[in-house]
């Protein structure tokens, strides 16, 4: 089974991520804050990441870019949570290489679907 | 008395002329040697000096040595008869043959003392033209550095500069409250000792506040913390205490209430009437640009103030619609769960109300959105796409999504469309917002059975006609528009609330639009889209008739719209 981590502060966000995820068969990891993240995404190696933008401590750009900057993570898929959908914000996911974006408040069909397109295409 | 000096040594001739000369009341005094002569000049020019050619000495040499002694003493030539030299007439004034009679001899003094006087008078008229013609200039051209400037730091020093120019002043003292603390100026012609500095602060404080004996004073100064500005011609020279035995003058600057300042001035020589006047004048004229200086930077600052207001207003909203989303989504998400059933079946009323929360959370997220959509506007932070379209596709765009909610109310969605209209340079998004939000009220004000009309039109500027009340707003157009209307049978909009239709959150107290909600915004965003599109909206309606709603797009020229950025609200 794929592994997704899902990093986010927002506890209700990560339950219903991960409900619908484990409902379409994959196994979820879930981080509360970015610190965390960064470390579980190191230990499990997962295949894709959901990352909320705004976070304490270590916030959702700085992750995507300490993981597509090291060749051992680059490869992983980042979809990136945010609650803006300013221009200038997507200028900076794309340098730090975050691959989609989902804008609050999202369909949760929506993220599954993206989710498959990712996992489902390697 | 008139002073003559006879320059002579023939023996016979000096005792004729000083006899007969003192006779009638002039004072003589003889001189022959050169030294002499121009001694005595120097101490005291005369009136008129006698030169006798007969003598041994050259008259042409002597000249030159005291001409610029006595440049304004009549100069005559007592000469022999066989006297031929005529070349020395260009160093005189006149001649008196030597055996001329008495009387010749004095009326030719009387005749030329009487030519002096006159001319005399003449150049002091003249001299005093002068002056004030250039009192005359200094004031034009002070009035019109006045008229240049709203800079009230500026005023000060060019009334200063104007005060010299026109009256040459040895210093002025001026004391200014036109800066963030009270100034003393000190332009002078010669630098100054502390002393004196310190004596004039005193002076000119004293002064200042002797003009509100029995008021309070406008504005306090401490004399020992007052800036003092130097402005020194002359470094190299100092003024003694002696500047205050000068003549002077003060004034102070005010326009009624208004209190920005005094002067003082001082000179050596004797001010007149004309240098008071013209000092008041000066005075009296900076006054008006401070005020409208003041007012100037009264109205900047509160601009700014506003401007802050509105910025802080927008991040605000901002910031508090971005705070909404996230529980909004997670409601969001909860329901949609719960709606698929993986969490259990659900009975039909527990269905109902999961649909009603559903569908209010999408109504809050709407109204989000349209605060989001209008912050954005407002901080001119929303990015337009500029592109040659025609208004066909946006009105085919809107017919697609919206029939179906219109066939849900059986509500007859008419399409009235201009053929080949000429296409539109327009954000194609947008205008499909407006157009929408146009249509969808026009659903939701529309009672069962009715229909709609949404109709394309080209139009002169010129041929548009509109209710008085959006006047203004047709005013702003020129040329040929691509004009779109939405005519609803609805429950139409009072006179009276016309003009606020496009207000924030204006929405029309009225017992129908509160059943049906909406976030109030939809109308003043599209004005916002139509006025970034150098476009216009309005409407006209009657209750319980119906609306129409319309809005005009400029017809493109060929040229694209470069405009990017939106407009900032300065309201």
């Amino acid at each position: 089974m794929k592994k997704i981590l899902i990093v986010d502060d927002e506890q209700d966000i990560v339950e219903s991520l991960k409900f619908v995820l484990e409902a379409s068969d994959y196994t979820c990891y879930c981080a509360y804050n970015g610190e965390d993240g960064l470390r579980l995404a190191k230990e499990i190696l997962p295949d894709l990441i959901i990352l909320d933008v705004m976070m304490p401590k270590i916030n959702g750009y700085k992750i995507s870019r300490l993981l597509k900057y090291d060749n051992k993570y680059k490869n992983i898929p980042i979809l990136m949570i945010t609650a803006r959908s300013q221009e200038e914000d997507k200028l900076i996911g794309e340098e730090t290489g975050v691959n989609e974006y989902i804008t609050k408040p999202f369909e949760l069909d929506y993220v599954v679907e993206k989710v498959n397109q990712y996992l489902k295409e390697s | 008395m008139v002073r003559i000096l006879l320059i002579s040594d023939r023996e016979k001739l000096k005792e004729r002329f000083l006899k007969l000369l003192s006779l009638n009341k002039y004072h003589v005094e003889t001189a022959f040697d050169t030294q002499v002569v121009s001694d005595l000049v120097k101490i005291a020019p005369p009136d008129i000096m006698i030169f006798d050619t007969g003598i041994n000495l050259d008259f042409k040499v002597l000249s030159k040595a005291i001409k610029p002694f006595c440049e304004k003493a009549i100069v005559l030539l007592l000469t022999a008869e066989e006297f031929s030299d005529r070349e020395l007439i260009k160093y005189a004034n006149g001649f008196i043959p030597e055996n001329a009679n008495d009387e010749i001899i004095l009326g030719t003094l009387n005749m030329n003392l009487r030519m002096k006087n006159t001319l005399e008078k003449l150049s002091d008229t003249n001299k005093d033209l002068q002056d004030s013609l250039s009192r005359q200039s200094a004031l034009y051209s002070t009035s019109s550095q006045f008229a240049g400037t709203l800079d009230k730091k500026k005023l000060i020093n060019f009334m200063v500069e104007g005060i010299d120019r026109a009256l040459s002043f040895s210093l002025t003292c001026t004391l200014s409250f036109c800066e963030d603390e009270p100034v003393l100026l000190i332009n002078s012609l010669h630098e100054l000792s502390e002393e004196i500095i310190s004596a004039l602060k005193l002076r000119t404080i004293l002064q200042y506040k002797s003009l509100f004996e029995n008021e309070k004073i406008p504005y306090n100064v401490d004399i020992n913390n007052l800036k003092v500005i130097k402005h020194i011609k002359d470094n190299a020279s100092r003024f003694t205490f002696d500047i205050f035995h000068y003549d002077n003058m003060f004034a102070s600057i005010r326009l009624g209430e208004n209190f920005y300042g005094c002067v003082e001035i001082f000179k050596e020589s004797q001010f007149s009437s004309d240098d008071a006047t013209c000092f008041q004048t000066i005075v009296q004229q900076v006054a008006l640009p401070l005020k409208s200086a003041s007012l100037y930077q009264e109205i900047k600052e509160t601009n700014l103030k506003l401007e802050k207001l509105e910025r802080l207003k927008s991040e605000f909203i901002s910031i508090v619609s971005h705070e909404l989303r996230t529980p909004l989504t997670s409601i969001k998400n909860a329901l949609d769960i719960l709606m698929t059933g993986k969490c259990g079946d659900i009975n039909e009323s527990g269905t109902k109300f999961l649909d009603m929360a559903k569908r209010n959370v999408q109504r809050l997220s709407g109204i989000i959105n349209d605060l989001l959509d209008l912050s954005k506007i407002e901080a001119g932070k929303m990015d337009f796409h500029f592109k040659s379209i025609n208004i066909h596709q946006v009105i085919d765009y809107v017919k697609s999504t919206l029939s179906i909610l219109a066939k849900e109310k059986n509500l007859t969605l008419i399409i009235d469309e201009t053929e080949n209209l000429p296409d539109i340079n327009a954000d194609s998004q947008r205008l499909e917002q407006v157009l929408t939000n146009l249509v969808s009220n026009a659903i939701k004000f529309t009672p069962e059975g009715k229909k709609i009309t949404i109709s394309s039109r080209l139009l002169n500027a010129s041929d548009i006609e509109v209710h008085p009340y959006f006047q203004d707003e047709i005013n702003k157009l020129k040329g040929d528009y691509i004009v779109v209307s939405v005519k609803d049978e609805g429950i139409g909009i009072a006179e009276k609330d016309l003009l606020h239709a496009f207000d924030k959150f204006a929405q029309i107290e009225n017992s129908l639009s509160r059943k049906v909600g909406g976030s109030g915004l939809g109308l003043p965003i599209a004005k916002q889209l139509l006025d970034a599109h150098k476009g216009a909206i309005w409407c006209s309606s009657e209750l319980e008739k119906g609306s129409d709603f319309c809005f005009a797009i400029p017809v493109a020229t060929g040229k694209a719209v470069t405009r990017q950025e939106t407009p900032v609200l300065t309201r």
